[in-house]
């Protein structure tokens, strides 16, 4: 019996001792030594070539200026990286990558490979933003060269698109939704458009994509309408113009308040929208859509005082609403058509409805132009702000 | 060699844990490619076929469990003498240790695969592999008790993973498991066969079953356990549907880790490395039985101790590591066993408990026949 225990002690120890060393083995990556690419930027470099630019940031505690902005050429992605290393003192890593940015002719001439290079790599997150620059890459990356690296573009550029993720002004641009997108057979990836200006860089549409290439570029106000489509509202904002005959009705009429419109036409601004859209395939042999759109909203400014205390007032104001909704919603789709993107998804409402057999890329292309939209809008104004 | 074997009472373990044991050599390294695997077969339908699966499953393990309440307290090696004879019962014993072994070589070979592939790209094979064996070996040198207490530690160790799955769900949509039952049955069945690879592990009961102090038991307790495999999985794979688009699913290798990434936590910005850590967990059980099994049998055929039995087998799989070296290697490899596995942990057992029934019933007729006259 003792002796039995002598032997598992033995086989313990070796156990232990496998381990320990083992775990030694394994590559060291000591953080001091190391340069994280927070962002990455692409652009075409003649016919052949890539020109990559990288901001990378650096935990060496005896220089200051804590980024750094590398430029390398090359064919390929992991070839630049290659490239970039021979301009560093540190080893590069990517696993802090949080923002990509493509050239506008890169993507115009389609990004998948280099897209594909970033699912490949199992040490880059899922959660990565993918961007496209007005221009090319390197100018947005220069930026940083003119703060003098105290900017650090790869956390700005990913809190300026989570902050407005966040706050429901543009569709979610991440590695794993542009793949989604992609890879679904009935669906169109999107992503925002960035401008450097001046010191900054601000976000100035978004790029809509036919499979991996750029075919149009959509303003902030009509972003508004796409994202009602793909997305649910639960906390938006939107400011809505008018003719001044449309809400004639309804101006108020009090001499002792009314004074001297500012604008030539009136702008109703809602907020706290919450939006549900629903569709429906209604006619597959004709491929017909219903889209149902719900939105609640409460108004809370206005360029021309308006009678809202009025039910009937309201009900007007959601009249119009609708309306002019309904019609900004049916020229976007028509729009979407006539280019053959398909942003919004009406492929993968189809194929749901499919029995029997599969549908191809090509197939729903064709379909896609014969289709037609019911677009239903229901505004309801839930409240007008604390006073009527 | 007694067909049935009558361990002493210190040796014998709970009704109640064989549910973890049963769970958790199921869960192995299958459920992380099982998703896009049967995927390919079955399309946006897999969860069907992976819900099929446990119910066959299900129904292996009621005849396995029939079968094991016709003798005492027998295992598949004495059950198999019993059937074929001394030579053909001892061959067929050999080949399922064969089987066992090798299903032990390639849990542990695809789990260093994707250690590799998600964390440390350096380390070499030999190194890991030899680390997983001694810890495998000093664990079976625990004997049973010992295995089933490690499956019952991995089974709560892990339960949390399943919470994890409620972020993926988040970017899910739902539309692409529309329209229900729109493959055909014949992908369905094949999507069925592509599941077995990752629900095998339930045979490993007929070698438990002489341990299992209340055996009345053992039958509810068999099914409770296969019931909540077949859930989980039917989970993952319906939210793996759901999360990916229809071509990157059949894209990804293993998916349930590339579901991981998407996970992200204040102070972590990579979940997929806590879960293939963890994963090691998860993992330690399925080898562990399989080693204990397989090396059950020397001391079942040839009398040795079942100690020496181990380290071969420990030093045949180390060795065995050296020859893999690419991802198409381990596809064929891993095909392979899967092949193996369906036929000898699903396909054989119902076979053999036919047989033992037919066996018991004539036995019983000849002996009532003979009381007769």
């Amino acid at each position: 019996m003792r002796k039995l225990h002598n032997s598992k002690l033995i086989l313990l120890t070796v156990c232990l001792i496998t381990m320990i060393l083992s775990a030694g083995c394994v590559q060291q990556k000591p953080l001091e030594k190391l340069g994280l690419i927070t962002t990455q930027g692409y652009d075409m470099e003649g016919k052949n070539e890539i020109r990559g630019t990288a901001v990378v940031q650096k935990f060496d505690p005896m220089t200051k200026a804590a980024t750094k902005v590398i430029t390398s050429y090359a064919k390929t992605s992991k070839g630049l990286r290659q490239e970039e290393n021979l301009q560093s003192n540190q080893k590069l890593v990517s696993g802090q990558l949080r923002s990509v940015v493509y050239s506008r002719e890169l993507a115009q001439k389609g990004i998948i490979q280099l897209v594909d290079t970033l699912n490949r790599d199992a040490a880059i997150g899922n959660m990565v933003y993918l961007t496209i620059a007005d221009q090319s890459a390197s100018e947005i990356m220069e930026i940083e060269n003119k703060n003098k690296g105290n900017l650090n573009l790869g956390t700005y550029i990913y809190n300026l698109i989570k902050q407005n993720v966040d706050g429901e002004q543009i569709i979610s641009p991440t590695l794993h939704e542009f793949n989604h997108n992609y890879y679904d057979i009935g669906k169109d990836p999107v992503l925002p458009i960035l401008k450097a200006k001046g010191k900054d860089v601000i976000i100035s549409g978004v790029g809509l994509f036919k499979d991996d290439r750029l075919v149009d570029e959509l303003k902030q106000g009509d972003l508004f309408y796409l994202k009602i489509l793909v997305d649910k509202y639960k906390a938006g904002t939107k400011e809505m113009g008018f003719k001044t005959e449309q809400l004639k009705k309804i101006i108020l009429k009090n001499e002792n308040y009314t004074k001297k419109p500012i604008f030539s036409k009136i702008y109703v601004t809602i907020e706290n929208i919450r939006s549900k859209t629903k569709i429906k395939l209604v006619d597959q042999k004709n491929v017909r859509f219903k889209v149902n759109v719900e939105v609640d909203s409460r108004v809370l400014e206005m360029t021309q005082a308006l009678e809202l205390g009025k039910p009937a007032s309201i009900k007007l104001l959601q009249k119009r609403f609708n309306q002019t909704m309904k019609k900004k919603i049916e020229q976007l789709l028509l729009h979407f058509k006539e280019l053959g993107i398909d942003p919004v998804g009406f492929g993968d409402e189809y194929e749901a409805h499919l029995r029997g057999r599969t549908i191809t890329k090509k197939e729903w292309d064709r379909k896609y132009k014969d289709a037609t939209f019911d677009v239903h809008v229901e505004n309801t104004i839930k409240r007008t702000g604390v006073i009527d | 060699m007694k067909v049935n074997i009558q361990p002493k009472e210190g040796l014998l373990v709970n009704a109640f844990l064989v549910m973890f044991f049963i769970h958790a050599t199921q869960t192995g390294v299958g459920i992380i490619g099982l998703p896009r695997i049967v995927y390919l077969a079955a399309k946006h339908d897999a969860w069907i076929s992976v819900f099929l699966g446990g119910l066959i499953s299900a129904f292996v393990l009621a005849m396995i469990v029939l079968m094991l309440k016709k003798y005492d307290s027998a295992d598949l090696y004495g059950i198999q003498v019993d059937v074929f004879g001394k030579w053909l019962g001892n061959a067929l014993n050999i080949f399922y240790m064969f089987y066992m072994s090798i299903s032990f070589f390639v849990i542990l070979m695809n789990y260093i695969e994707i250690v590799q592939v998600w964390i440390f790209p350096e380390l070499p094979t030999w190194q890991l592999s030899l680390a997983l064996i001694l810890l495998t070996i000093y664990a079976v040198n625990g004997g049973i008790r010992i295995i089933v207490g490690v499956a019952f530690m991995s089974v709560l160790g892990t339960v949390w993973i399943i919470f994890i799955l409620f972020v993926p769900m988040q970017y899910a949509d739902p539309k692409n498991l529309l329209p229900l039952l729109n493959t055909d049955l014949k992908h369905i069945v094949n999507g069925v066969y592509k599941t077995s690879l990752s629900l095998m592990g339930f045979e490993l009961l007929m070698f438990l079953y002489p341990y299992v102090k209340d055996k009345k038991k053992v039958f509810l307790y068999s099914q409770i356990g296969n019931l909540y495999t077949t859930f989980l999985f039917t989970a993952i794979t319906m939210v793996c549907i759901t999360f990916f688009a229809e071509n990157g699913l059949a894209r990804t290798i293993w998916p349930v880790l590339s579901m991981f990434k998407i996970v992200r936590l204040p102070n972590l910005e990579r979940f997929e490395f806590i879960a293939v850590s963890f994963w090691m967990l998860v993992i330690l059980p399925n080898m562990c039985s399989y080693l204990w099994a397989a090396s059950k049998g020397f001391s079942r055929i040839v009398k040795w101790k079942q100690k020496r039995g181990i380290w071969i087998i420990g030093i045949l799989v180390w060795g065995g590591s050296f020859f893999i070296k690419a991802r198409y290697q381990m596809n064929e490899l891993t095909d392979f066993v899967a092949k193996l596995g369906f036929l000898s942990a699903f396909c054989y057992p119902v076979l053999l408990s036919v047989l033992v029934l037919v066996k018991k019933w004539f036995q019983r007729r000849k002996k009532s026949s003979a009381e007769a006259s």
